[in-house]
């Protein structure tokens, strides 16, 4: 009896050891609280799973270093390459090298610039980036609207690092909300980057109150900074009813403030939804399957009617 | 040339030289700015900088944005009056701004309130034991961090003899290493209210103004002072008139690294949460705090006042450039070049000093 259990035990493990499949993971850095999400969902979900196991690498946001680490993916004979891209116009190296040596590879959250002309095995998931900016700041405009200042508003936005691609974007969403006929009562006073940073927005924001321009409403290109302003305004004595803040993202740290009272509207984006449907998809391009090369993960709105239903989820 | 003319062998006594202390240079240099910013907003916003045209004050000044121009720079001004001190010993600190990530996340995770609207702490690093601890603890606790790095940095320093450079290049890389591996890159969120006062309103700039007077005075008038300053001027004959150089310089890297602590707990509490990238960069905003207010690089100058106002330049420029609404990508290309420019005038003022003595 114990010499059959030996025996299946021992069978199992170089069964596991044998189809086990190895996914290397490289991610632009494991301090980005949203990336961490990500990164979470990834391991939560291939924990689950028999057999996948993955190596994750933090690229520091280094451009040069995350080429190193997928080499040495490659060098050392994974299965697939997940890669969340320090700096998406530098991904066609990555590709090639992958491409080369024919190691199937997932792009995840940040597209990359050759998404467009991605090698057979290599695919992109992630959501796609123009709602998001877009979802936020139409639902300021209605409040706006429902709060009667269709006449005219004036606001702010807080942008996130000016060299990233989502910053941008969601920047450009908002100014073209602010374009179309029903929304352009909207005038933003000032537009200056916080780095995504809460403590930066928070300085920010008090620099911009300090010259005593009134406002309605505050658009921001992440949540961390839509939070940063409020307790600017809070300390400013300002009553978070009369102006109207949005995010993005829905942490939690968001979430509570949205049912605070503080914060308005903020977009969630599916982290470890992106993390799975990455995972998933590396597995079925190392299993030969046909995979779409662009897997878009929705964004949602959050707003206080449904906050209730994201609370436990990023 | 002139100087050959009349002093012989360059022994002249200089007037120009002794009445002015380099702190004077700086204050001119932050009125200048402010004058600078005065007159754009006068031309181009038709708004005061500093002053309240608008009647919104009891006072004549606009309060809220001289309050800003501190308190943004407050928590960074505590790292650098431990930097201040480093420097003058002749020495470097690249780890601050580490240090500040890894205690934040440290200190933090002690802070934390069980509840948040009535459901359990969603960032809750430790159970219920260290839920809505008494403040005494986060604040120790972040202390101790900042005396563990502080020590590690100045043993490596005085005793195996490795230049400051790298030594606090090692605890910079480690430090930031230990924020992310703390709570696996997680933020950490929700502090108790006592823990939060301390970060709350002006709470800052009465913390940093406070420890900026002690150090004046600690500089100025202690045999610590004195012994810092001693081994900035000259190692070696610090070393001959019996000062214990290795002890004294850990003791200055073991207040760096507590200075750099309590910028950490302070930082958390008003920004209400700990995060492992924070204090990216602090410690190069530190450094030009202090070279930008006539601390120099080389050790043996500089004053905690000349600090204090290379940190309010630094205030008064990031206000100035929100005042005037100037685009966010000239204001890193102009943050820059102040600091460098100041480094240039130190040099040339410490070799036209040489020059003539």
């Amino acid at each position: 009896m114990k010499k059959t259990l030996l025996a299946a035990g021992i069978a199992t493990l170089l069964g596991s050891a044998v189809t086990a499949d190895t996914i290397g993971v490289s991610m632009a850095r494991f301090d980005d609280n949203f990336l961490t999400v990500l990164r979470n969902g990834m391991e939560e979900f291939a924990a689950g799973m028999d057999g996948v196991e993955l190596q994750i690498e933090d690229a520091t946001d280094d451009v040069a270093k995350q080429l190193d680490q997928i080499n040495n993916f490659i060098a050392s004979g994974v299965d697939a390459i997940i890669v969340n891209a320090v700096d998406t116009s530098a991904t066609e190296a990555m590709s090639n090298a992958a491409a080369s040596a024919g190691v199937p590879l997932v792009y995840v959250n940040r597209q990359p610039i050759n998404v467009d002309t991605l090698p057979d095995n290599q695919a992109f998931v992630a959501s796609n980036e123009i709602e998001s900016g877009t979802l936020a700041a139409f639902e300021a405009c209605q409040l706006l609207r429902a709060a009667g200042l269709a006449g005219g508003a004036q606001g702010y936005l807080l942008m996130g690092q000016l060299s990233n691609q989502a910053a941008v974007q969601r920047s450009k969403d908002v100014d073209d909300i602010l374009g179309i006929d029903m929304c352009n009562f909207i005038t933003l006073i000032d537009r200056q980057t916080a780095n995504w940073s809460r403590d930066e927005a928070q300085d920010l924001m008090t620099n911009f109150m300090s010259s005593g321009e009134p406002f309605d409403v505050v658009f921001a290109n992440n949540d961390e900074m839509a939070i940063g302003a409020i307790q600017a305004m809070k300390a400013g004595g300002m009553d978070m009813a009369d102006v109207v803040v949005v995010g993005v993202d829905a942490t939690q740290d968001a979430l509570l403030a949205m049912q605070a009272g503080d914060l308005d509207a903020t977009v969630f984006q599916d982290a470890a939804g992106q993390g799975s449907g990455a995972v998933n998809a590396a597995l079925a391009l190392a299993a030969g399957e046909d995979v779409d090369q662009k897997v878009y993960i929705p964004f949602v709105l959050v707003t206080p009617d449904n906050v209730g239903d994201f609370l436990s989820r990023n | 040339m002139a100087e050959t003319a009349h002093g012989v062998g360059g022994l002249k006594y200089d007037h120009s030289k002794r009445a002015r202390p380099p702190e004077l240079n700086v204050l001119i240099a932050l009125v200048l700015i402010v004058l600078v910013f005065e007159a754009l907003g006068a031309l181009l916003m038709d708004q005061s900088f500093l002053f309240d045209t608008r009647g919104r004050f009891d006072s004549i000044f606009n309060e809220a944005r001289l309050k800003i121009i501190i308190l943004q720079v407050a928590i960074i001004g505590i790292i650098a009056l431990g930097v201040t001190q480093v420097i003058i010993t002749g020495g470097i600190d690249l780890s601050s701004g580490s240090i500040v990530g890894a205690t934040a996340m440290i200190a933090m995770s002690f802070a934390q309130v069980a509840e948040v609207n009535g459901s359990p702490n969603p960032k809750a690093i430790f159970g219920p034991w260290a839920m809505d601890l008494p403040v005494t603890v986060p604040v120790l606790v972040g202390l101790a961090c900042g005396v563990i790095a502080g020590v590690i940095n100045g043993v490596l320093i005085a005793y195996t003899k490795i230049p400051p450079f790298i030594a606090t290049l090692g605890m910079m890389v480690s430090a930031r290493g230990v924020a992310k591996w703390w709570s696996k890159g997680n933020p950490i969120s929700f502090p108790t209210d006592e823990y939060a006062a301390i970060g709350a309103g002006m709470t800052p700039v009465f913390i940093f103004v406070f420890l900026a007077i002690l150090f004046h005075f600690i500089l100025k008038y202690t045999v610590y002072g004195k012994h810092t300053y001693a081994i900035g001027s000259n190692e070696a004959a610090a070393r001959m008139s019996g000062i214990n150089v290795a002890r004294h310089l850990v003791l200055v890297y073991t207040i760096a690294g507590i200075l750099a602590a309590l910028a950490a707990v302070v930082l958390s509490a008003k920004n209400l949460t700990a995060q492992s990238g924070m204090g990216i960069m602090y410690e190069l905003d530190a450094i030009a705090m202090a070279v930008i207010g006539g601390v120099s690089l080389s050790g043996g100058r500089g004053s905690i006042i000349g600090t204090c106002l290379g940190a309010l330049i630094f205030g008064v420029i990031i206000s100035g450039f929100t005042f005037l609404r100037l685009d966010a990508f000239y204001q890193e290309m102009v943050k820059g070049a102040i600091i460098v420019g100041a480094v240039v005038l130190d040099q040339w003022r410490q070799q036209r000093n040489a020059n003539k003595s």
